[in-house]
């Protein structure tokens, strides 16, 4: 008699879902990417109290050597000589949308008299909205 | 006799359509930033030609001198002392104005530090928030002196 001859089984490994796990990964990514509109490395202060901010705000930052920069959400932040052109800059921003959120970037060691300028220029271009960013502060910093 | 034919493979090639997709996943691993999105808001009072105006002795004032070094009402304070300086007088009069008045020299964070402090009076037992002003320099020469 002749013998059936055995069903060859051919190594398989079932990797059909694998491209729809990595999409959906992707998708994910995609969403929740944020571009960011400002560089600047700084050391930021450390508060308790934290709020989110809304995407797409206007950046001032204040880098430790007391330099400035401005972004109005969308474009790369650029390097401006002085605050007045904080001014100019969130005058041109709030008359195209008064509720733009502002945030202000600052080294935690800058003096305070930087911090000021940048913030008198703000509160001169009638900016309602205006964050500091931060970040937690915890236990061990206290 | 059976004629062997060749059959044409009636799959669609999916295999590296995983690899194309777990290349652009790390792409975007690589490229994502995870950057503070938090902080603290900072209210603006309004720019009016015509503030109202405060006495002195109406409100608290809090100095901060370089390093940290408070001083609330002419008295030298720890971080900490302030909001139990502050209880009895917001009491009386929960919308007694606290001014934040940093030297120009301090750094930022010590600024921060205590404004973060008086947001938090309702979790150390205020009825109110606390009506902080932070006047900027312009504003104390044009209207305090």
């Amino acid at each position: 008699m002749k013998l059936k001859a055995s069903i060859e089984h051919k190594p398989n490994i079932p990797t059909a879902s694998m491209a729809d796990i990595a999409f959906l990964l992707i998708i994910f990514f995609m969403l929740t990417i944020t571009f960011e509109v400002d560089k600047t490395q700084v050391q930021l202060p450390k508060t308790t109290l934290r709020y989110e901010i809304p995407k797409k705000a206007a950046y001032v930052s204040v880098d430790p050597n007391g330099r400035i920069r401005v972004s109005d959400g969308n474009s790369q932040s650029s390097l401006v000589s002085a605050a007045d052109e904080v001014l100019s800059m969130a005058a041109t921003v709030i008359a195209t949308d008064p509720q733009k959120t502002f945030v202000v970037k600052s080294d935690g060691d800058v003096p305070w008299e930087k911090v000021d300028e940048v913030l008198d220029a703000l509160k001169r271009a009638k900016v309602r909205d205006l964050r500091l960013l931060s970040d937690q502060r915890t236990v061990d910093d206290l | 006799m059976r004629i062997e034919r060749d059959r044409p493979d009636d799959e669609i090639p999916t295999s590296s359509m995983a690899d194309i997709a777990f290349l652009l996943i790390v792409f975007f691993m690589v490229t994502t930033t995870f950057t503070a999105t938090r902080g603290l808001d900072f209210a603006l009072p309004e720019d009016d030609d015509n503030p109202p105006v405060i006495e002195k002795e109406e409100s608290v004032l809090i100095e901060i001198f370089p390093g940290g070094n408070l001083v609330v009402d002419q008295n030298p304070m720890k971080l900490g002392e302030i909001i139990e300086y502050l209880k009895p007088k917001l009491e009386r009069n929960p919308k007694k104005p606290v001014i934040i008045r940093p030297d120009v020299a301090t750094e930022y964070r010590h600024m921060v530090e205590v404004y973060d402090e008086l947001r938090q009076g309702e979790e150390h037992g205020l009825s109110e928030p606390i009506n902080i002003s932070v006047p900027t320099q312009r504003e104390i020469q044009s209207f305090w002196y």
